[in-house]
């Protein structure tokens, strides 16, 4: 039992600075391992992973945000992320008895039990790579995780035999449509004829879904440091040129977001047409649900162009926002939406199902299709306009 | 012979198009009312391909695992980039498999193409399982670098280096567009804005001489199309299929609905006054003062 040990988080960070995934993804594991060190073993740990150069302040950081200890490995080759190299690192730190031993006792250790990526640009490649490399399984877009001992009944894995499967990371991932939970496990396979181990279990968490635990800088842990070594070939890929863009989509500086969902589909050009004019009206940016960003309704190349894009989506998939008005207009309310939403002050939504999820998650629920209703609030809001900008 | 061999995985997806795509009456997909197409992603990754063959006269494959109807995928996908040869991994065997699985598949079949590959390309994920694992864990079985996110590529045939641009979101800070070289082969997993450009006389020539012939092939898709089992490929059968997979599928559940947050006030949208009302709420809100 001891050959796996400790849940390993794989930090992402901007020249030292932790993207909050990295945060997120160490409170969570720190929740989890709480646990599990009181129901099966207390010396096993959640270990941050951090590959960079000169970023030792941020392993002290970790630490305070929940990590028992840090592995680093420092170099200059390291300082931005590069799928190759950073594979190789990982997994040798992974599967280091060596660097384990630094802060446990690792005699019999082989690999970590568990591991956490971020499902990130980085993070799903990274986890997809380094699980390749570790043949092991992966989850992906995981939101929700939970340990336990399970009792396995499965075709190949236990030949239709039931098995205790202990210690073992439930791993839920939302599905498409927002609806369904889907609960993956990587199990080892315990059937005789191909009888193989699967470790670590490891997943890819979604942004913003988990909540750092909060700061405490009295925190203290080993902080290992890893000097990995390179040769030209793992050194293959080269970055020529870095150059930060801003989206042109802003959901930070505007009062309000009016957003569209499936909603639109009787006549998707001349409602996103009304919504874009609402959102005008309102000083708002306008968002989407993630359904619309696959383009499932033909309009104009401009309209999708403009509209359609993964950059305005709101939900796990895409941004989180917190604006002072949202108004979601025919959007039925998938929890990966709500998720994204939840925190705006006040919230509007137009639809003309009673019964969709948005509901109990809006201020106002105004009954009726969005072809009919938004002309008509158009009207009353600029009714209501030269007396507001009098006031001002 | 080409001196440029690229390949592309692709998977036949449901189609998710309004008008094709049918959900339940609880909101989860029917999946016996929605058919099956050549997944946008793989669309997309078929003309980063057709690029290649029309920038640099590259000899295309694609590949898919999947069950015999899974050819249709492949003929789409020869519409798109002109296709060379059409291969399907198919085998009962194959049934089951997670991404791990899926990709010792691939990268099988790749390994015993004609000819060296020099680039392979993938979606960035696949609509419904929308993992986006199986394109890098292929492209390191096969050994080849691994570039994501990548919005363009031109290739510097006489070094035989890739020169790509990848866009990387930065969760809580930015976004970076980063500029790669890499010397071939390589693996790309091109990004969904990707759109190839032909800015040249003689590129547009070529680009409407190899459309044409990929319609005249994609009739006769079937000339093209080899079919593979386990066997003819000679997988390792415990690396494929249910056995070669770490990860289950342990349950399926509706989402439980969360308690309401908020307690909505209805108002009728065809109601006049009920939407002025609105429409002062709207304005208080931001900040604005109405003078009632």
């Amino acid at each position: 039992m001891k050959k796996y040990q400790h849940l390993y988080v794989i930090i992402e960070h901007e020249d030292g600075k932790p993207v909050p995934v990295s945060l997120e993804m160490l409170g969570e594991a720190r929740r989890l391992m709480d646990g599990y060190n009181k129901k099966y073993s207390a010396d096993e740990k959640v270990v941050a992973v951090v590959l960079g150069h000169d970023v030792r302040r941020l392993c002290e950081e970790l630490i305070f945000y929940g990590a028992d200890a840090v592995i680093y490995a420092d170099s200059p080759e390291l300082r931005y992320a590069r799928n190759l190299i950073d594979t190789k690192v990982i997994s040798r730190i992974a599967t280091s008895k060596e660097l384990a031993a630094k802060f446990s006792d690792a005699s019999e250790f082989v690999r970590p039990r568990y591991m956490f990526f971020a499902a990130d640009s980085i993070g799903r490649h990274l986890s997809s790579t380094v699980l390749a490399e570790l043949e092991s399984g992966l989850a992906s877009d995981i939101n929700k995780l939970v340990i336990e001992d399970l009792e396995i009944k499965h075709e190949h894995k236990t030949k239709g035999q039931p098995m205790k499967y202990e210690r073992t990371l439930e791993m839920y991932r939302p599905d498409f449509s927002g609806f369904l939970w889907t609960t993956i496990l990587c199990l080892d396979n315990r059937n005789p004829a191909i009888e193989r181990d699967y470790h670590p279990q490891a997943c890819s968490i979604i942004p913003g879904v988990f909540a750092p635990i909060e700061r405490d800088s009295t925190r203290r842990g080993p902080i290992v440091d890893y000097v990995p070594k390179f040769d030209e070939c793992d050194l293959r890929v080269k970055i020529i040129n870095r150059k930060i863009v801003k989206s042109t989509v802003d959901f930070d500086s505007k009062k309000a977001i009016v957003s569209f969902g499936r909603g639109i589909k009787d006549s998707p050009e001349e409602n996103i047409k009304l919504v874009a004019e609402l959102a005008r009206e309102l000083e708002a940016e306008v968002g989407i649900s993630l359904p619309i960003s696959k383009k499932p309704f033909a309009v104009s190349e401009g309209t999708s162009s403009t509209y359609m894009i993964p950059d305005r989506v709101i939900g796990t998939s895409g941004r989180k926002v917190a604006p002072l008005l949202y108004v979601a207009a025919g959007i039925s309310g998938a929890m990966q939406h709500i998720a994204g939403m939840k925190e705006a002050g006040f919230v509007v939504a137009i639809n003309p199902d009673e019964d969709s999820p948005i509901k109990d998650e809006c201020d106002i629920f105004i009954k009726g299709r969005m072809e009919d209703v938004i002309p008509l609030l158009l009207e009353e809001l600029r009714k209501q306009k030269p007396a507001i900008e009098v006031k001002k | 012979m080409a001196n440029l061999n690229v390949a592309v995985i692709v998977k036949l997806e449901p189609d998710f198009s309004e008008g094709n795509v049918s959900y339940n009456a609880d909101g989860t997909l029917n999946r016996a009312e929605t058919k099956s197409i050549l997944g946008p992603h793989s669309a997309v990754a078929s003309s980063a391909a057709f690029y290649a063959k029309v920038r640099y006269g590259a000899s295309v494959a694609v590949a898919t695992m999947g069950p015999p109807i899974a050819d249709s995928a492949l003929q789409q996908a020869q519409l798109l980039c002109d296709a060379d040869e059409l291969y399907l991994y198919s085998d009962r065997m194959f049934a089951g498999a997670d991404t791990l699985a899926t990709a010792e598949v691939l990268k099988t079949g790749i390994s015993k193409l004609e000819g060296k590959m020099d680039i392979v390309f993938s979606g960035h994920r696949a609509s419904d399982g929308e993992t986006g694992q199986t394109g890098p864990q292929t492209a390191w079985k096969l050994g080849f670098t691994f570039l994501g996110n990548v919005i363009d590529y031109d290739v510097d045939m006489q070094n035989r280096i890739v020169r790509a641009r990848r866009m990387i979101s930065l969760q809580g800070f930015y976004d970076v567009v980063e500029e790669v070289e890499a010397p071939l082969p390589v693996f790309i997993a091109i990004d969904p804005s990707y759109k190839a450009s032909f800015n040249t006389v003689s590129q547009r020539l070529a680009f409407e001489k190899y459309q044409k012939e990929a319609k005249e092939r994609a009739q006769n898709y079937k000339q093209y199309l080899k079919v593979f089992n386990a066997q003819q490929l000679g997988v390792d059968p415990k690396l494929v299929g249910l056995p070669g997979s770490p990860t289950i599928v342990y349950k399926v559940e509706r989402i439980p609905k969360a308690k309401a947050s908020r307690r909505a006030e209805v108002v009728d949208g065809t109601n006049r006054e009920q939407l002025a009302k609105v429409a002062t709420r709207m304005y208080e809100v931001v900040g604005g003062m109405v003078i009632k």
